[in-house]
């Protein structure tokens, strides 16, 4: 039989082309000379394929994947908006991807991150930020050293985290790696942290602070927030907002307000940036004044000569990355803000929370919604009541036949058979209500052919794939 | 501007549907306090004005015509074929492929990835990719404290100290304790708590370690100790021996050589590589090859994920959910374009231009190179007045080399010079009269 999958191995096709390497233009040394023969690799096993096989392979590859530009992804938590192109344009400009880390004319680059970092302040209220962090999670765990390091500083050793039972799983995982220990608090039936057990955890005086998504990740905003944040205040504890969720908060409301004292970011999700399959993306991370000596290094400041580092801080948690953070990743950012300005960005919030409500009011007329109440940027449907002992995963791999990603599937975790489905403000009304046709086909597929679901995906360049053998006998290579 | 494709109309009718009378209803939850009434940033731009302020702040930087700078950041040309490849949106608009049937193209591309790594590399698993060099090698300290239960690592010296300073802040996170060690005091350090040593070679001054001087000893005063090497320009492995081949426990490398551009040190990539019997305590991302449940066909799927934050949470065995996909897409696509040939070909260059500057440098009175060791791309030199070099080269167009001192404020005068497959004969060549300049007027001065 032959095999459906051709790997880019399989196309030797033994040219010696190359291309991509300057003419050697100065006088050669006989290598043993420089280096002995017992340094030097014999083999290297690497093929060389002509430069068009190497572009057909990644065409084909790249028709087997879907994007955001290739339809809606309703991927809740993850807010899959639209890239815009220009973005892609100004980070290829030469002077930035000419520029080297430790140039020292570099005032464009190290003036875009102040500049970023005052944005992001006023977005969030937050006094001061680092870009260091490569991603979100990257971001948690340096919001929890910074935590850490604050109560070591004050000679006070506090050894644990709360976390709702509805946080992301990079939670609990970030405390850890700080080396902190959960408390997990039990989110009440309104999917809101309940203030007596909050108090009750507080009291056990080791406690280092909470952290919270906030909507969380039913798509709930927490109406009692103020009074959370307080309660971990009286108790000497720190808030931490996990801003994966920030989108509909855009031009709303600031983390800061509702009480917070450290925040990170998403760039690659609130602010537009390509989530690239998996990264690179950037997680910022905004504190409060008297968090500001904690931040890692580098630190910048405006003086007289220009944006410069700051002296370090014997607070500081340290370096958590070398050099200057996901760079590229920050300029499409900046040009994000710039771009939309203070209208621009709140109409991003409205419109995200309005094209969600939309979804959650015309889907729960098939779909159970366990927490039915007004959400912000998403919401989540749960698979209950689905005849036919169909699956949240039928579902999932149902709606990849009709040409649309699936929504994040079983998670939040207290929600059983989660539908997690989050539409942000680029989706367009046209593109909603086909997602909504599909969703009720699927509705009527479940009660009249279940077996298309229990087979599905059909359309799609494989059918459903075994993870336990993949598990069992992992193949991570050829 | 912005990018919202409903106009009033269609948003008058979705609030209708909806059943609330404005876009403020939906934010009910809110408490009224919180709410704010704008937040203080100028107006949107257009695109073309946009691009004008880029060109702007653009213009504060300098880009060099040719570059002997590097420290952890290699200038090494970038074939068009890899933008090409990135810039395909089915790619780059694409999140983390957990529908894997959606997203077969881009899991056999990180698989392919995976693989091409393994060969380079010559050991026995590859992870998908983390953040960068920095953080992929504080990872691998986690690691190795995970597997051995031993609270101790030896950074031995020559690791780029950014990448130190890394470890150093991962490791008091998890009260890992660390050990600095030389050549000289190497043996006297080991001990059975010991989890892990770390080195880097070439190192940040340039030298190609041999670690299979100390391996054996190691292996014997501190059986359970891993040896970890990091790596900041991979390049050097389309000549040099493989780690795989040297018995190395875990090998982390930068992959920016790879493809990946300058642009001001980030975003670059992790590679993240173990014997295979550590794999299950690797952390990261894994592409797996598998087959259909009810079918024949071959596909690809991220697998073990029962080491992973989100199916584990706190008992995960690190609290990564991404790699560096678009990254690792540029890095499998440039070994590509280069292949075998090409590969070593840079190497090769590399190695010996920067070989006939070290040569020639060292003919100039008042230089002196301080690598005892052989070197790849990279070498230190003791220079007569490294200010004076350092503009010079400046004025001539040309990125001068690093300035120690910024680093280790004791090592005055000396100058961390790399030389790539990039820099001309002629750059090279004004580079040398500069530095011959120097000498001269320093004599002069005397």
């Amino acid at each position: 039989m032959i095999s459906n999958i051709q790997l880019i191995f399989d196309k030797e096709n033994e040219g010696n082309q190359q291309n991509f390497v300057p003419k050697m233009d100065i006088d050669q040394t006989e290598l043993d000379e420089i280096l002995q023969a017992s340094l030097l690799r014999k083999d290297l096993p690497i093929p060389n394929i002509p430069e068009i096989n190497i572009v057909r392979h990644f065409i084909r590859l790249s028709n087997k994947n879907y994007g955001v530009d290739t339809g809606i992804y309703p991927l809740g938590s993850c807010t899959m908006k639209y890239n815009p192109k220009v973005n892609e344009t100004i980070v290829k400009l030469p002077g930035f991807t000419r520029i080297h880390p430790l140039q020292e004319e570099n005032q464009g680059c190290l003036g875009l991150l102040y500049h970023i970092s005052k944005q992001l302040g006023e977005i969030t209220g937050m006094d001061g930020f680092t870009l260091q962090p490569a991603a979100g999670a990257h971001g948690e765990l340096v919001g929890l050293l910074i935590i850490k390091k604050y109560f070591e500083s004050k000679g006070i050793k506090k050894q644990k985290i709360i976390v709702p039972d509805s946080a992301h799983g990079t939670n609990p995982a970030s405390a850890k790696m700080a080396g902190f220990s959960i408390i997990e608090l039990i989110s009440n039936e309104f999917g809101e942290i309940p203030l007596d057990q909050l108090e009750f955890a507080m009291q056990d005086g080791d406690v280092a602070g909470i952290m919270l998504t906030n909507p969380n990740t039913l798509g709930v905003f927490d109406r009692q927030i103020k009074e959370i944040t307080r309660i971990v205040h009286e108790n000497g504890g720190l808030c931490y907002y996990d801003g994966a969720n920030l989108n509909p908060m855009l031009g709303i409301c600031r983390p800061r307000d509702m009480g917070f004292d450290i925040v990170h970011l998403n760039l690659h999700k609130t602010f537009s940036t390509p989530h690239g399959g998996g990264g690179p993306g950037s997680g910022p991370i905004g504190v409060v004044k008297e968090l500001i000596p904690f931040l890692p290094i580098p630190c910048l400041i405006s003086t007289e000569n220009g944006i410069v580092c700051r002296e370090i801080d014997n607070k500081s948690i340290g370096r958590i990355k070398a050099f200057w953070g996901n760079f590229g990743v920050i300029v499409r950012a900046y040009a994000y803000i710039l771009a939309l300005g203070s209208e621009g960005l709140k109409k991003v919030g409205q419109i995200a929370v309005l094209n969600a409500n939309y979804l959650r009011i015309l889907l729960q007329q098939k779909y159970i919604l366990p927490y039915n109440r007004i959400c912000q940027h998403e919401f989540v449907l749960s698979d209950q009541g689905i005849p036919n002992d169909i699956t949240t995963e039928d579902i999932a791999k149902r709606i990849l036949d009709y040409g649309i990603y699936a929504p994040t599937i079983y998670f939040p975790l207290i929600v059983p058979g989660a539908l997690m489905i989050e539409p942000t403000e680029t989706e367009s009304k046209q593109s909603l209500d086909y997602f909504i046709e599909v969703m009720n086909k699927i509705y009527e597929e479940t009660k009249q052919n279940p077996e298309l679901l229990k087979n599905a995906p059909q359309n799609m360049p494989v059918k459903r794939l075994d993870a336990v053998l993949a598990a069992r006998k992992p193949i991570l290579h050829d | 501007m912005d990018f919202i494709p409903h106009n009033d109309k269609t948003i008058a009718e979705m609030l209708d549907v909806i059943g609330v009378k404005s876009l403020q209803e939906l934010f009910q939850d809110i408490p009224k306090d919180l709410i704010i009434e704008k937040l203080n940033l100028p107006s949107g731009l257009s695109e073309p004005d946009l691009l004008k302020q880029f060109e702007k702040i653009t213009q504060k930087n300098k880009v060099y015509s040719s570059s002997f700078l590097g420290g952890g950041c290699y200038n090494h040309y970038i074939p068009s074929l890899v933008d090409f490849v990135t810039s395909r949106s089915e790619f780059y608009t694409s999140y983390t492929p957990y529908q894997a049937e959606a997203s077969q193209g881009y899991l056999q591309a990180i698989y392919e990835y995976q693989t091409i790594i393994s060969r380079l590399t010559q050991m026995d698993v590859a992870n998908a990719s983390m953040y960068d060099g920095s953080t992929a090698l504080a990872e691998a300290a986690i690691m190795s404290t995970i597997i051995t239960r031993k609270d101790t690592i030896i950074l031995f010296k020559g690791i780029h100290p950014e990448y130190e300073e890394v470890v150093k802040t991962y490791c008091w996170g998890q009260n890992i304790n660390i050990v600095y060690a030389s050549e000289d005091n190497l043996i006297e350090k080991l001990n059975g708590n010991v989890a892990a040593l770390l080195f880097q070679s070439p190192n940040f001054f340039g030298d190609i370690e041999d670690i299979s001087k100390f391996a054996k000893n190691i292996r014997e005063i501190a059986p359970n100790c891993l040896i970890i090497q990091a790596m900041t320009d991979p390049t050097c492995l389309g000549i040099l021996n493989p780690p795989g081949l040297t018995d190395i426990d875990i090998f982390v490398a930068e992959g920016q050589s790879f493809g990946l551009g300058l642009s001001f040190g980030g975003p670059g990539l992790g590679i993240f590589t173990a014997k295979q019997k550590y794999l299950r305590k690797m952390p990261g991302r894994l592409i797996g090859k598998t087959t259909e449940i009810n079918g024949e066909k071959t596909g690809f799927i991220l697998t073990l994920q029962a080491r992973e934050q989100h199916i584990r949470r706190e008992k995960a065995s690190s609290n990564i959910c991404t790699n560096q996909a678009l990254c690792a897409l540029a890095t499998l696509t440039y070994l590509l374009a280069l292949g075998r040939t090409g590969l070593k070909e840079v190497a090769t260059q590399n190695i010996q231009k920067a070989h006939y500057v070290k040569k020639e440098l060292s003919k100039i009175p008042g230089y002196e190179i301080l690598n005892k060791k052989p070197t790849y791309n990279e070498f230190l030199v003791k220079c007569p007045n490294i200010d004076s070099l350092i503009n010079l080269c400046k004025q001539r167009d040309l990125q001068p080399p690093l300035k120690i001192s910024s680093y280790y404020p004791e090592m005055k005068d000396i100058a961390l010079v790399c030389v790539t497959e990039m820099n001309s004969k002629n750059s090279i060549d004004t580079f040398l009269e500069i530095a011959r300049i120097v000498s001269n007027n320093k004599t002069e001065g005397e």
